[in-house]
């Protein structure tokens, strides 16, 4: 019987998903058995679009689907949390089976302490994530570093600190991460800094990292992170739908000097972020000044995975008062004053800014301050944020006036 | 398929508002739009949108969209049937055609619909009436682009792609504030000073594109000629000119030469001192590649066309055409504002600009089409439409535009479509047009059929449909597909948008290339492209220009005040604009609630110091008046805008600035003076 802590290096007996998915195909076979014995209704998955740095998410139902979502995109750099809040209920009558990199992992934590999300009715795969790379700025990557024509590449993979693709004629082509970073390409800048390459908060943590010998590139590392991961591994041997063996010790060793490795570059970025952006007054300066260009697209508020209220207060007319440029440095305050407790550097406020505004690194480097200060890690358990001081009656009104909004009961 | 619950289906598509053509996914649960997702894939924006773009799936399902055909009896609108509607409409055209001839017709398309939709109304109108009075809607925005553009460089479209000014070291912009108006074009703006590279931004207002400039330039409105007429004097005196460039690859420098000789000192006209024209003069001619950023405070004038002109002047004059980094480009304000011209939706042109006058061209489009007698003299203009509403214009289609609000002069609107014996109008919504209707069609949104859309830079992107129409409404191609066949006429048997698309390319050399599996990537292709192993044309004029003799032309140009300038009794100087947050006359945005939490009203921009003078605060309601007419609004008390100068934007109905705008026309083009007319301001007594 697995048991949360277990190491397992497992894979798909499907010859069909073996067929299309990497790394033994574990993640698969996995999602296909938890459809077709009812323990999700639904999985929600990336496959590729138009071609592979396209990456769409999915619901799929239909568990012959499955095999859509084999493999991975690392041009992919979707956040699957707020899909789950914003159009599929918080799963709030849906069991979906869910893969997730570090950020979506966290972000879904996040909402779910906010009552936005029923984690209970999630299953959450966790893959290991070392980053990922805009699409657009991959193919720009490809075509100037690689000289290659991106629309040949059939295959891209990170991997030994290496950006690699394969071509159509078989060539394989791998420049240093290090190398490309340097010149501005590569993994997205909140990537760098992220130090939650293996989502342990999931119910399994999968990855390649740490498999080795003959099943080297044949079977998926997995992690047994709580009972209900255990009792689907289980439950997935038993009927035979994937195979697993102990992982081997010296495996387990390599991953953790992999994860380490990826931590240690982690903070070497955070280093070099948040000192380029100096101190106190310099600090508030240059936010100001870069946040100054704000259009109120709201796409930060719209996609980051702990903006939640209904009644906003960037729309109170009394804060920020509406329709003026430059954008009223309130409506940023807002958002700081809000969010920095809990921000888990999912990047989505900063690569979806049509102004180039760094809103990430703004808010990344206050959480990680707020961290110090405070002690508070977000994302990772259901530990409940820092909270600031609020007027208890009218908070209460105006929570109760949404009809929606919820807040967890800080009047105790 | 995956969508096997019906639940997070993603569909690709094109944003549908202003002409830098968005790539966003639009989210769908069960048959019902849910909201907008980015589109990271897309290399235009890379998932990044406006409010605008954001927001563009509210409007969809509005419970006020049109769903049934509504014919109008006894001053009142009454629900009929699809085929009540049609026999109506093709008896009436037929009738006033065969009454009055092609001249009593008129036919108008909006550039928000897609090209196979103006590509088939204006196949429609030649093949069915004879006539060339179809136009659309680039004539009160960049008409005078195309007039001027083509006689300049030989094609009247943008010449390099809005990434491409990152190429640039340094951008030159002029009436044109894209961070407003286009703002993922406004994008490339912040890219490119991130990069360290220059931007000077011309315009009278202090827009929030010039906060970004390293150079910003205030001149008076309406004086473009003068202020770059000058700038090229100081450059060919200082001898920053390319000769090589102007030797091998133009014609008629010595004709500009002579002209800008009188423009030495401007000051007088434009309110810029000479020596700040030497130093603007010095960077743009200094720079190893510029571009020419422009838009509507440069085409809606009198002198629209030969502002355009003079911008191609200026860029030939330093030898910046034909490169990366370099150009001219109008920035076009609607999604498809491009490609309903290049569709041929144009009094003088069929599609891809083939002209009507040419005898060959229209032998050729007879034996395509399959028809004799295509008419062979240019049609009537969007606005002269208007006026001749009535003699001899007796019946109108008018497809998507709302010129009750968007055109000059809005009572004299009114008071022409009263005049017509029989009006069409096909529409979502029930507009301010559409209630002067005798039949209103139903049509449908950009997210209920497929289609293209052609952008600023010449990108043909798909749309794809997401969502049944409501109620009995229809896509508007089949609208057309039924009438053709109501009509009798041949070579309208398309099945789908692709079909009619197909027909565009058969038709058309310089997009014959491009076919809708090419699409499919969002990369897309820029036209022209001949063939489909051709790559598509992303810069044009690389080696020779596209005019006829394979040179641009230099014109000398003189300045010309606008039609109707500030006096004693109207002494301020209107111009209207375009604010961030709505589209054009708000049938969209405004039914979006984060666009109307932000403006839910018009209001007009008054200096600081006239405010004072006046005795008017901000937020106070005043009358504005022209020789037209008269209307109130809120002042918003800025010095955004220089004394004795006033800006209204062009979105609200009900504080229309086109009540007091001018007809007066750019005799080229046929472009109103929109941005430029004479109005009074006084306060309203009894309101404080």
């Amino acid at each position: 019987m697995a048991a949360k802590g277990d190491m397992v290096y497992a894979w798909t007996t499907s010859p069909d998903i073996a067929k299309v998915a990497e790394c033994g195909g574990a993640v698969t076979g996995l999602l296909k058995f938890a459809l077709e014995n009812k323990i999700v209704d639904a999985v929600l998955a990336v496959k590729k679009g138009v071609d592979l740095y396209d990456a769409v998410p999915t619901i799929i139902t239909d568990p012959a689907e499955i095999g859509q979502t084999a493999g991975s995109l690392h041009c992919g750099t979707l956040l699957i949390s707020k899909l789950v809040k914003k159009y599929l209920d918080g799963a709030g009558d849906m069991r979906i089976g869910v893969t997730v990199k570090g950020c979506d992992a966290m972000g879904l934590y996040e909402l779910a302490k906010r009552n936005q999300v029923n984690l209970d009715n999630l299953l959450l795969i966790g893959v290991n994530c070392g980053g990922s790379v805009s699409p657009v700025s991959a193919r720009k990557m490809i075509r100037e570093k690689f000289g290659v024509d991106p629309d040949s590449v059939v295959k891209e993979e990170i991997d030994k600190g290496q950006f690699i693709i394969v071509t159509k004629d078989g060539q394989h082509k791998g420049i240093s991460m290090d190398e490309l970073e340097d010149e501005g390409f590569g993994r997205r800048s909140n990537c760098r800094r992220c130090k939650m390459k293996v989502p342990r908060q999931a119910d399994l943590a999968c990855g390649n990292w740490g498999v080795i010998g003959d099943k080297a590139g044949k079977a998926t590392f997995v992690e047994v992170c709580s009972e209900k991961g255990a009792n689907l591994l289980d439950a997935a041997v038993k009927a035979g739908a994937v195979a697993t063996e102990p992982a081997n010790p010296k495996g387990i060793e390599i991953r953790g000097k992999v994860e380490n490795a990826m931590l240690k570059l982690g903070d070497k970025w955070r280093a070099r972020y948040f000192e380029g952006l100096g101190e106190g007054k310099e600090r508030l300066e240059k936010i100001m000044e870069d946040t100054s260009r704000c259009i109120k697209c709201y796409a930060c508020i719209e996609n980051c995975p702990i903006c939640y209220c209904v009644d906003c207060s960037t729309k109170k007319t009394y804060l920020v008062p509406p329709g003026e440029l430059p954008v009223p440095f309130m409506f940023h305050l807002i958002r700081f004053a809000h969010i920095s407790d809990s921000c888990v550097n999912c990047g989505q406020c900063e690569e979806n800014c049509p102004m180039e505004i760094a809103n990430s690194l703004y808010m990344h480097s206050l959480q990680t301050d707020m961290e110090r200060m405070f002690g508070h890690t977000p994302g990772v358990n259901m530990d409940l944020p820092i909270l600031a001081l609020v007027e208890e009656k009218a908070e209460r009104e105006r929570l109760s006036a949404t009809g929606s909004d919820q807040i967890f009961n800080v009047f105790e | 398929m995956t969508e096997t619950n019906g639940k997070l289906r993603y569909v690709p598509t094109t944003c549908p508002y202003c002409g830098v053509g968005c790539g966003l996914n639009l989210v769908v649960n069960d048959g019902k739009l849910v909201g907008v997702e980015p589109l990271k894939r897309s290399p235009v924006n890379e998932g990044k949108l406006c409010p605008k773009g954001a927001t563009c799936w509210e409007f969809v399902q509005s419970p006020d969209r049109l769903t049934k055909p509504l014919i109008k009896k006894n001053g009142k609108f009454e629900e009929a049937t699809w085929d009540e509607a049609y026999d109506l409409i093709a008896s009436k055209f037929k009738e006033t055609y065969e009454k009055y001839g092609p001249k009593s017709l008129g036919f108008q398309v909006s550039c928000r619909t897609p090209n196979e939709e103006c590509y088939i109304m204006q196949k429609l109108a030649r093949v069915a009436f004879k006539t060339n009075n179809i136009d659309n809607c680039a004539r009160i925005c960049h008409g005078p682009s195309v007039a001027g553009l083509s006689l300049s460089f030989g094609s009247g479209a943008a010449t390099n792609p809005f990434e491409d000014v990152l190429n640039a070291d340094v951008i030159f912009l002029i009436g044109s504030n894209p961070i407003e108006a286009h703002p993922l074009a406004g994008r490339r703006l912040v890219q490119a000073k991130k990069a360290g590279k220059k931007i000077i931004v011309c315009d009278p207002r202090y827009t929030p594109t010039a906060r970004l400039a390293d150079e910003y330039v205030r001149y008076n409105p309406s004086t473009n000629i003068a202020l770059i007429n000058s700038i090229m004097y100081w450059i060919i005196q200082e001898n920053l000119h390319d000769a090589e460039f102007i030797e091998k690859r133009t014609t008629g420098f010595e004709d500009l030469k002579k002209t800008v000789e009188n423009y030495a000192d401007v000051e007088s006209i434009t309110g810029v001192p000479t020596e700040r024209v030497k130093e603007i003069a010095r960077i743009y001619a200094g720079a190893k590649n510029a571009v020419v950023i422009y838009c509507l405070g440069i085409t809606e004038l009198t002198t629209g066309t030969d502002n355009v002109r003079s911008l191609g002047n200026l860029s030939m004059l330093t030898g910046n055409v034909g490169r990366p980094g370099t150009g001219v480009n109008p920035l076009r304000g609607q999604n498809n504002v491009q490609g309903a011209c290049d569709m041929g939706a144009y009094p003088n042109v069929f599609s891809g600009y083939q002209k009507c006058e040419d005898d060959a061209t229209r032998k050729r489009m007879e034996e395509l089409w399959g028809v004799t007698g295509l008419e062979k003299e240019y049609g009537v203009t969007l606005t002269e439409q208007i006026t001749q509403c009535g003699d001899p214009i007796r019946a109108m289609y008018i497809f998507a535009l709302n010129p009750v609000v968007s055109y000059p002069d809005s009572n004299h609107v009114m008071r022409s479509l009263e005049k017509l014996d029989f009006l069409v109008v096909q529409d979502i919504f029930m507009t301010e047009t559409a209630k002067y209707a005798d039949v209103i069609l139903p049509g449908a949104s950009f997210a209920e059929k497929d289609g293209t859309f052609t952008s600023g830079e010449r990108r043909i992107n798909r749309i794809r449909k997401a969502v049944e129409t409501p109620g009995d409404a229809r896509e508007d191609w089949q609208i057309f597909v039924d009438l053709a066949h109501k009509l009798g006429l041949a070579g309208f048997d398309f099945n789908s948008p692709e079909d009619i698309w197909n027909d565009v390319r058969r038709v058309t050399p310089s997009m014959s290339g491009i076919s809708y599996a090419r699409m499919e990537k969002p990369e897309s292709v820029h036209w022209p492209c001949p063939a489909e192993d051709h790559p598509g044309t992303p810069i044009l004029h690389r080696e020779k220009f596209s005019s006829a003799d394979g040179l641009g032309h230099f014109f000398g140009l003189e300045h010309r005040p606008p039609a109707e300038v500030a006096d004693a009794e109207y002494p301020f100087t209107l111009m209207t604009g375009r604010l961030l947050f709505h589209y054009h006359t708000r049938t969209q945005t405004d039914r979006a609630k984060l666009l109307h939490h932000e403006v839910p009203a018009g209001f007009v921009q008054i200096n600081t110091d006239d405010a004072a003078r006046m005795n008017i605060r901000n937020g106070e309601k005043i009358k504005l008046t022209s020789r037209r007419g008269e209307v109130e609004t809120l002042a918003k008390v800025t010095d955004q805008v220089a004394p004795g100068v006033l800006m209204m934007t062009m979105h609200f109905g009900d504080a229309a600035a086109n009540k007091l705008t001018n007809t007066a026309l750019d005799p080229l083009s046929k472009m109103p003076e929109l941005k430029h007319s004479a109005v009074k301001v006084e306060k309203i007594t009894g309101v404080q």
